[in-house]
């Protein structure tokens, strides 16, 4: 099966074990795996700041990078449900609504993608700890992904899962919310991080990176003793 | 008071909220309760999803429609012999309404929850030409008494008041000797108020849902208020917004349903009640006059644009109650009496930018607010419209902001730009980072390095170690 | 009746359908077929007794008691339920269910006997017909429909029953024959729109009554018996 991976801005310059964690999963389930070179970012920054104009600029690039896959998998959550958007942002348009459409049905978040196309609900990993998962919003809400990770993460080895208090509730970082809006996306986050800690957790699991770059990032400031790990990491550990 | 409930800027009212330690114990109290109650009531409902689509297609069909069914409307009114007055303006609704007051000569008025009556700010018109309003609903009437003090939820308007500080109010304005206990404050309310309805000249309600097949109201409460308000004087005047209306008694009994079981998880509220034009002929309660104020201030400026679907509120106060921003700011903070996701989108659209450009972008865009929306408004999106209204048309965002965002435009939509420009970012952040963190970020990172700390950019971009990779060489 | 005043309706109903980009829709507007009835499965297919078994167990959520009993116990039960209640006085609409239900003669004999005070609701009585409500302990009147599901019991105004017999006395009793139990709101709402659809003029007030009043404005807690009746009991006559 070829796979086509949309590695998101954010993973690639910051988090590039999550990207490095993906490929490698992927590839260990029979997928061969590219990387289109031509990949930029989906838009959501500018989107959802109100540059709506400067966004499908972004989006019409992603159209294009993609235009050959067969199937694009995104180690993120929220970038997939930006892509699920093109076909509506692009209604009307001679030129792209096709292609939207296109590229939205063909696009998947990992954890959809692992479960829902290649069937896969143990992927054979591995690692010892007490772990609560943070369900991201625009994954739960507007992508609808929401049973994939815990399915997955239940059948890794040694891991134990607890739920996470007020897991409904965001954690704060919204975009640029985080830095326009900072001291309510501060007391957002820190009531995150309290939940966690209700629950003893070693390792916070997420399948976003921003907003496990805003919890994250908190948590170390605060000296907190939590270790943040992208679900592509948790996934592709073994002993 | 008026739509506006303060003159401040939006920073001073959020950093004095958030210090509010009782008014956010309360709300995140009041969320967390109501959430797992609502998911409670839906689940023994069953079929959620179906009647959510129901009750939006009942509203979208009603505003499509809209002079059709206000025509309806006020043809039954008239029919059974009530006074429909359509006002444009709430300077036209108060006019009218201060001339029926004079006419009846009128000393007191006593009125259910109304948040219309407040966005066109009736009371102090009506207190002008010497009327004493009294707000019976008791978080109104907890509010008024303590200078009115304005609404902080569109439901549960004192919610931001704790039992001890009402008791105070209670002893101060009303000689109130007893405790903080909730039963008997509500008691005392109740003897206070009993007096008033028995001797008001005229009843004020506002309107949950007009329905146009009979000409009738609906009033939804817990309290039993709003019946003794219309009960009791001689004279009755309803305003409503001019949008609060259904076709017949059937599309109206599916959005209570909807409205109770969002606003505060019950099945149906304690008093639901159909009012169809003054008494009938015979009767010996009920009022002798009956006046309907269908107000639209500013509303028909929304219809026919991308924000019409937020006419489709029932003001059931959902998205509010699981709004993460809400629960930390409180509504006092939208500087508005519509507050949380409704309060960001409506405010800016009835009052305009200038007071409300804050609002849309206080925000995460988590969706919660479109999830629990019974009639399905897509208020995240309307959020981020008014942004790209904001950016776009009236040229109000940041400059900094805006020449990021055209970087942001050329660099994505350009490959080669994008690998020469992520190309740099390491050695571009390199003299801010440390043990690959950034504490101290410049420019925009400094934001958010106030309190967090920010990923120093890998040496190695992940595309640099694919292609390494695909070559053959070692990946790291 | 005197047809009431309507004024500034063309302007206000011009802008709308400006707004709306068409001309002005005044007429020949109907309901569409909706995609969706969900309403109307609830409790489908429930007979009389599974529907007062759940209005049973809605009670207990409501603060309402839930009294069960045949027509020819109803008097002495609903005599036991106002003393339960602290007694009289007590206000009734003038109903003749009250006679056909057998209840005459606590109604005319045995309360005045007592010194309990019994106010039967008279038109032309004006303003006292409020005066009694208000010092009623007790207000009675039947149920027209009953709502299970929410624990609902629906009264139509007539001259012979004022509103006020629902609000101001201290307590209410709602006589329930079982007969008039239906689903839920949807049944009521179906069978008031086709009486209207016929032509029927609906009464000035129909009250959708659930238990007693309450409030939760003083943070978030439940007050039971706020403006309207304090405590609130159903009496269900299972052979009417």
């Amino acid at each position: 099966m070829k796979v086509s991976l949309f590695v998101t801005c954010l993973i690639d310059l910051f988090y590039t074990n999550a990207g490095k964690a993906t490929v490698e999963l992927l590839e260990r389930l029979g997928c061969e795996v590219d990387f289109p070179e031509a990949q930029t970012c989906c838009g959501q920054p500018a989107y959802n700041s109100g540059y709506v104009k400067e966004a499908k600029e972004a989006m019409k690039q992603m159209m294009r990078a993609f235009a050959h896959a067969d199937y694009v998998v995104t180690p993120s959550g929220s970038c997939a449900a930006m892509v699920k958007e093109y076909p509506h942002l692009f209604h009307g348009d001679p030129e792209w609504e096709e292609e939207a459409k296109q590229l939205a049905a063909k696009t998947y978040e990992l954890t959809q993608f692992l479960v829902d196309v290649l069937k896969v609900e143990d992927v054979g990993a591995s690692l010892h700890g007490r772990a609560t998962y943070h369900t991201s919003c625009h994954m739960t809400r507007l992508l609808g992904v929401k049973e994939a990770p815990l399915c997955l993460l239940k059948n890794v080895k040694g891991l134990e899962l607890v739920p996470l208090p007020n897991a409904h509730q965001c954690c704060g970082f919204g975009g640029t919310f985080s830095v326009k809006m900072g001291p309510i996306s501060e007391q957002m986050v820190d009531e995150k991080i309290a939940h966690i800690e209700e629950v003893d957790a070693d390792y916070l699991i997420g399948a976003d990176c921003g907003c496990l770059m805003n919890i994250g990032g908190r948590i170390e400031r605060l000296g907190k003793p939590i270790r943040v790990m992208h679900i592509a990491e948790v996934l592709n550990q073994r002993k | 008071m008026p739509m506006k409930i303060e003159n401040g800027p939006f920073w001073k009212r959020v950093e004095e909220n958030l210090h509010n330690d009782f008014m956010r114990g309360a709300v995140a109290g009041m969320q967390d309760r109501g959430y797992v109650r609502r998911l409670g009531v839906i689940e023994e409902l069953g079929h959620w999803e179906e009647w959510r689509s129901l009750a939006e297609q009942i509203r979208k069909h009603t505003l499509e429609n809209l002079d059709f069914y206000l025509m309806q409307l006020s043809e039954n009114v008239a029919k059974r012999g009530g006074h429909v007055f359509f006002a444009q303006t709430a300077e036209e609704a108060n006019d009218y309404i201060r001339r029926v007051a004079l006419e009846k000569q009128a000393k007191k008025i006593v009125k259910s929850k109304s948040m219309v009556t407040e966005e066109i700010n009736l009371n102090p018109v009506l207190e002008a030409i010497g009327c004493q309003v009294v707000e019976t609903d008791l978080g109104e009437y907890i509010l008024q008494i303590d200078d009115h003090d304005p609404p902080s939820h569109i439901v549960g308007p004192a919610l931001h008041k704790n039992k001890e500080q009402i008791r105070d109010v209670f002893q101060r304005k009303l000689g109130y000797t007893k405790s903080s206990d909730p039963v008997e404050l509500a008691r005392h309310a109740r003897e206070m108020l009993r007096r008033d309805y028995l001797t008001a000249d005229i009843g004020i309600t506002g309107c949950n849902f007009a329905i146009a097949e009979s000409g009738s109201i609906t009033l939804v409460t817990n309290e039993g208020n709003a019946d003794l308000v219309t009960a009791l004087p001689k004279t009755q005047i309803t305003v409503m917004g001019m949008e609060r209306i259904v076709p017949t008694f059937e599309e109206m009994e599916v959005l209570v349903s909807m409205l109770t079981r969002s606003a505060v998880g019950q099945k149906l509220t304690s008093y639901i009640t159909v009012l169809t034009g003054p008494r009938d002929e015979g009767d010996a309660d009920g009022p002798e006059e009956f006046h309907l104020v269908i107000v639209d201030n500013g509303r028909s400026s929304i219809l026919g644009t991308e924000f019409q679907p937020v006419l489709q509120c029932i003001r059931c106060a959902a998205c509010v109650n699981v709004c993460p921003v809400y629960r930390h700011i409180g509504g006092h903070s939208y500087g508005s009496i519509y507050s949380g996701p409704i309060g960001a989108v409506l405010s800016p659209l009835l009052g305009g930018y200038d007071d409300y450009k804050e609002l849309p972008y206080a925000s995460s865009l988590c969706a919660a607010c479109t999830e629990a929306c019974p009639v399905k408004i897509p208020l995240h999106e309307l959020l981020i419209k008014h942004r790209q209204i904001i950016v776009e048309r009236e040229g109000k965002a940041p400059a900094a902001e805006k020449l990021a965002m055209k970087a942001f435009r050329l660099g994505t939509a350009s490959p080669s730009l994008y690998r020469f420009g992520t190309k740099l970012a390491p050695s571009a952040f390199a003299p801010f980072a440390e043990d690959g963190r950034i504490t101290k970020g410049p420019g925009p990172l400094k934001a958010w390095t106030e309190r967090r700390e920010f990923p120093a950019p890998s040496k190695e971009r992940f595309r640099d170690w694919f292609q390494t990779r695909q070559k053959g060489g070692n990946p790291s | 009746m005197t047809r009431g005043t309507i004024q500034n309706r063309d302007a206000f109903l011009q802008t709308i359908a400006e707004r709306l980009g068409r001309s002005p829709r005044l007429s020949g507007v109907s309901r569409p077929q909706w995609d969706y009835a969900p309403q109307w499965t609830v409790f489908a297919g429930y007979s009389q007794d599974d529907l007062l078994a759940v209005l049973r167990e809605q009670c207990k959520l409501i603060h309402t008691d839930y009294i069960e009993t045949t027509n020819a116990g109803l008097a002495g039960v609903l005599k036991q339920q106002v003393t339960a209640y602290g007694g009289g006085p007590v206000i009734v609409p003038d109903d003749p269910r009250f006679a056909e239900y057998g209840l005459s003669a606590l109604l005319r004999d045995e309360w005045p006997a007592e010194q309990t005070t019994v106010h039967i609701w008279n038109p032309a009585l004006g303003r006292q017909n409020i005066d009694a409500a208000e010092q009623a302990n007790v207000g009675i009147a039947f149920s027209d429909i009953t709502l299970a599901e929410s624990g609902t019991v629906v009264l139509f105004s007539r001259n012979e029953q004022g509103r006020a017999i629902h609000f101001l006395p201290k307590t209410y009793i709602a006589i329930v024959p079982k007969s008039t139990v239906v689903p839920r709101m949807t049944q009521a709402a179906a069978i008031i729109h086709e009486q209207i659809e016929k032509g029927v003029l609906i009464p000035s007030c129909i009250n959708f009554i659930t238990g007693p009043s309450n409030s939760a404005d003083i943070e978030m807690n439940l007050v039971v018996g706020v403006h309207g009746p304090m405590k609130a009991a159903y009496i269900v006559v299972t052979d009417r």
